[in-house]
């Protein structure tokens, strides 16, 4: 059908983005001349490292950045797509990683926030929730219309997401990284919806960096690197194994090679903690186990199981309310970090911008933060510049952090070389335990594999290596031995965890399955 | 951005918010000039502003301007007390604590010192010296008041530093009235500072140009050294940045936010006791004497970096100094100054001034990198196929 402004075919693609360049104020150039597009009906994977500037490129298909220079056209109609609302105008919606729903709304209402149906000065519910169902009905996504959004679980959550985008009037829908929160059982539930949204014809952009799920429901990907388009595959065409050379523009080996562990004695013992929140929600209940030397024990789970705050409080940022926990038989518990590093405990942080790093403080500042009181970097009074550069230079070679030099500022840095830096200073201090929580969360394949080694060479060092990861593929891959945490609780333990399947652990981590107290008490080691 | 195009960035900004504020004061100048018909008003506004700009150094008569070293030295000596309260500021801002005591601080100071120099009799070298560090001990001791305050009931100290500026002022103000003051006197004034506490000149044209000067240079060096090369300024500065992290590091957090507004009082403390016994024969101040809020705006002229402060306390000093004889030789109201601070301090603290150019100079660095590179790249790929 030629458009009659333009005179072009736009049968094939609903969006052309053309020669996308995006500089940031920051100086990165997150895009450069990236071409992008869309046929009608189609999932489409958009693929690549973290900073390989994806996220970049569907931020300015949904109006969130301007391009520094290119022309985006939708339905043949070439459009300045200035915010969010004049692009969902013009259908496309976007699904973000991170939630932007209310907590302390229903399901309805998050639906129809800002184009709240009305009766005189108040808005309809009983028409919100009729609007809700109409279309969880017609798209066959299943949610509880009266139900408060912070009561219902991740995987409703996101269809929440995508239901908000529909009733909007979205027929392209971008999806950032859709799966990264979900268990095995959600993932397939999602996949099918999204087919049958697929079949009505819509169109979907699934950013991802998991090359399983990519195989499995994509039609056509396109892969980025450095800010710059890789080219555009059929799906069917390529393996994975092309994909991730081409991502990453190297081989890389997926699986981290490791021994067999030898651990040996108890390091940290944390025997029936429980913890209640402000909100009255056991998050802790009844939790008991044992890290050694020389073994990962890994914790997976569904993230808001308890996870964040068992690190929490094994970092003194929370005091359980029942419970103890020791460290080589000495109580850890109410202690300041600087006691728990002088002790040995290293922490990997979730959320490496909050508190792995000062943003505008140099790489080198950086590096130090956890022992510029040691003697041999003070001379007197002042600090010993030449030993702290050395430190610096050393610690950025050794973890090849990418920079330009140890003045640079690390807010600057790629997301991988940022954690690299976390990682560089929490490894070097001299651990006895090293806490890592989802130690590669949204890195490159790069740096994740970089981390992943380290992990495991330290620990057949003899070092105890807690890993709390969301990424069941990481859990299972690197620890030695499992938990599964699960409302609170352990749910399960296994000693071995090479012999464990996805399917398995996703129904302990969903609820449906939890394992005996005497299998679980097996991870005590008294 | 290389760093030579973030410095220069910087210098133009700060050149273009001074020279719109400049263009602002021109303005109200020419509104407020002299003068009947438009001519005779602007050769006023032209007085005036050469009177703003030039006057400050050289001295204008018939045969033109001629510099005029006098006039130097004032400048300088009035740098004195702001260069206190310009590094107060900045080490307490470093640590992202807004405490805006400075200014009570420096009225503490001065009081204290000036009733040891009334009525402590001591040895001349060690008068002035015990004056001035009694001074920066008391306000360094007020300051626990919002510093403990904010780390243990978490009360704002921004809020808590505002409100002590007035009861420092009011609790001196009735101690002078009712015990202290010189009661044979017209005013409201101690009596005479003994002559073994005053701090000699240092040069004797009138000036008021004394040893602290040189004791105000001697702290920039010290706190410079202090906030970049020792691992309580680091703490400081990555408690400002960014305090989860400090905490997370293990760094004494609470401590360290406690410390950082001692040291700042007790910086505005022996401004104010240095400036009182330099300066005056008696302590005669009845209100807040401004030079804490000038601090703050040469903090912010400076980035909160104690190098800096020298150079932004020389210009603050100029301005306020150019626009005195404005009001005296050109008839132009004094309370201009605080105008022009004013736009300048707008100018500074608005992030998005010049935001476009520098996302221009942002590209073009990025292009020139990325250029690099690919030549970098074509030439190792070049020497491969050779």
């Amino acid at each position: 059908m030629p458009d009659e402004k333009t005179g072009r075919l736009d049968e094939e693609y609903v969006v052309q983005m053309k020669g996308i360049t995006k500089v940031y104020p920051n100086g990165v150039a997150a895009n450069q001349g990236v071409d992008f597009n869309l046929r009608r009906g189609e999932i489409h994977a958009l693929m690549g490292e973290n900073g390989a500037g994806k996220s970049t490129l569907m931020k300015m298909l949904f109006g969130l950045e301007q391009p520094t220079s290119g022309e985006i056209w939708v339905n043949g109609e070439k459009l300045t797509l200035s915010s969010p609302t004049v692009a969902i105008s013009h259908g496309i919606g976007m699904v973000h990683q991170h939630f932007m729903l209310v907590p302390s709304l229903t399901v309805a209402e998050n639906m129809v926030l800002g184009m709240a149906p009305r009766r005189g000065l108040f808005i309809d519910h009983a028409k919100a929730v009729a609007i809700t169902k109409e279309y969880a009905e017609k798209y066959n996504l299943h949610v509880e219309p009266e139900a408060k959004v912070m009561d219902i679980p991740v995987g409703m959550k996101q269809k929440v997401e995508i239901l908000k985008a529909l009733v909007r009037g979205a027929k392209i829908l971008i999806l950032d990284e859709p799966t990264a929160v979900l268990t095995t059982q959600e993932t397939v539930e999602l996949f099918k919806e999204l087919r049958h949204l697929k079949e009505q014809g819509y169109t979907i952009v699934f950013i991802s960096h998991k090359l399983n799920e990519i195989m499995e429901i994509t039609d056509r990907l396109t892969i980025m690197r450095g800010g710059r388009s890789m080219g555009v595959y059929n799906t069917c065409d390529v393996t994975k194994e092309e994909i991730s050379r081409l991502m990453v523009g190297r081989d890389v080996i997926l699986n981290v090679q490791k021994d067999k562990a030898q651990p040996t004695d108890v390091v940290l013992r944390v025997r029936d903690v429980e913890y209640v929140n402000e909100w009255h929600k056991k998050m802790l209940d009844k939790i008991s186990f044992d890290v050694r030397r020389g073994e990962i024990l890994g914790i997976a789970g569904v993230e808001g199981n308890g996870q964040k705050e068992l690190v929490d409080m094994l970092f003194g940022f929370l005091t359980p309310n029942a419970g103890t926990v020791t460290m080589q038989s000495e109580n850890i518990l109410g202690l300041s970090q600087q006691k728990l590093r002088d002790k040995g405990v290293a922490l990997i942080p979730e959320d490496r911008m909050l508190y792995g790093i000062a943003g505008s403080a140099s790489i080198e500042e950086n590096l130090i933060s956890d022992r510029s009181a040691e003697k041999r970097l003070n001379r007197g009074p002042l600090f010993n510049m030449k030993a702290i550069h050395d430190e610096a230079d050393k610690l950025i070679e050794d973890y090849a952090v990418l920079c330009k030099s140890r003045k640079q500022q690390v807010g600057m840095l790629s997301g991988g070389n940022i954690q690299k830096v976390v990682v560089a200073r929490e490894f070097s201090g001299n651990p006895l335990l090293i806490l890592a929580d989802q130690p590669t969360r949204g890195i490159d394949v790069g740096a994740t594999e970089f981390i992943r080694k380290k992990l495991v060479e330290l620990s057949r060092s003899g070092i105890a290596v807690l890993l709390i990861s969301a990424d069941l593929a990481e859990v299972m891959e690197l620890s030695d031995s499992l938990i599964v945490m699960h409302g609170g609780k352990i749910a399960a333990y296994f000693e071995d965890t090479s012999t464990l399947t996805d399917d398995v652990m996703g129904e302990y981590m969903l609820g449906l399955k939890a394992q005996s107290e005497e299998e679980i008490r097996r991870v005590c080691h008294d | 951005m290389t760093k030579k195009r973030q410095i220069l960035f910087s210098v133009i900004r700060g050149l273009l918010a001074i020279l719109i504020a400049l263009l602002v004061a021109t303005l109200l100048i020419f509104l407020s000039a002299d003068g009947g018909s438009f001519g005779a008003k602007l050769s006023a506004t032209g007085d005036a502003l050469k009177q703003l700009l030039v006057g400050p150094l050289f001295r204008m008569g018939r045969s033109g301007a001629a510099f005029d070293f006098k006039r130097l030295t004032d400048i300088l000596a009035s740098m004195i007390p702001i260069i206190f309260t310009g590094l107060s500021v900045c080490v307490m801002f470093s640590a992202n604590q807004f405490n805006l005591g400075a200014e009570g601080g420096i009225m503490l100071g001065a009081f204290t010192t000036g009733m040891v120099a009334v009525y402590v009799p001591m040895a001349a070298f060690l008068h002035p010296v015990v004056g001035v560090l009694v001074g920066g001990l008391a306000v360094a001791a007020i300051m626990l008041l919002p510093a403990l305050l904010k780390t243990k009931l978490d009360v704002s100290e921004m809020v808590c530093s505002l409100m002590l500026n007035y009861i420092i002022m009011y609790l001196i103000k009735y101690l002078m009235n009712t015990y202290l003051a010189d009661k044979t006197k017209g005013q409201i004034q101690s009596y005479e500072f003994l002559e073994t506490s005053k701090i000699a000149p240092l040069i004797d044209n009138g000036s008021k140009l004394s040893w602290g000067f040189v004791v105000a240079i001697a702290c920039v060096v010290l706190i410079g050294l202090f906030m970049f090369n020792t691992r309580w300024g680091y703490t400081i500065r990555m408690i400002g940045i960014n305090q989860a992290f400090a905490k997370y590091s293990g760094m004494k957090v609470a401590t360290v936010i406690v410390l950082s507004q001692v040291l700042g009082g007790f910086l505005a403390g022996i401004g104010g006791g240095i400036e009182m016994l330099g300066r005056y024969p008696t302590f005669s101040w009845s209100s807040l004497p401004g030079y804490g809020w000038t601090g703050i705006t040469i903090a912010i002229l400076a980035g909160n970096n104690p190098w800096f402060v020298p150079f932004a306390s020389f210009f603050m000093a100029y301005l306020t100094k150019g626009c005195e004889l404005m009001a005296t030789y050109a008839n132009v109201p004094s309370q201009l100054i605080d105008i022009i601070q004013g736009v300048i301090f707008l100018f500074f603290a608005a992030e998005q001034f010049l935001s476009k150019y520098r996302q221009k100079l942002v590209v073009k660095t990025a292009q020139e990198e990325l250029a690099t590179k690919a030549a970098l790249e074509a030439q190792k790929g070049g020497a491969e196929h050779a």
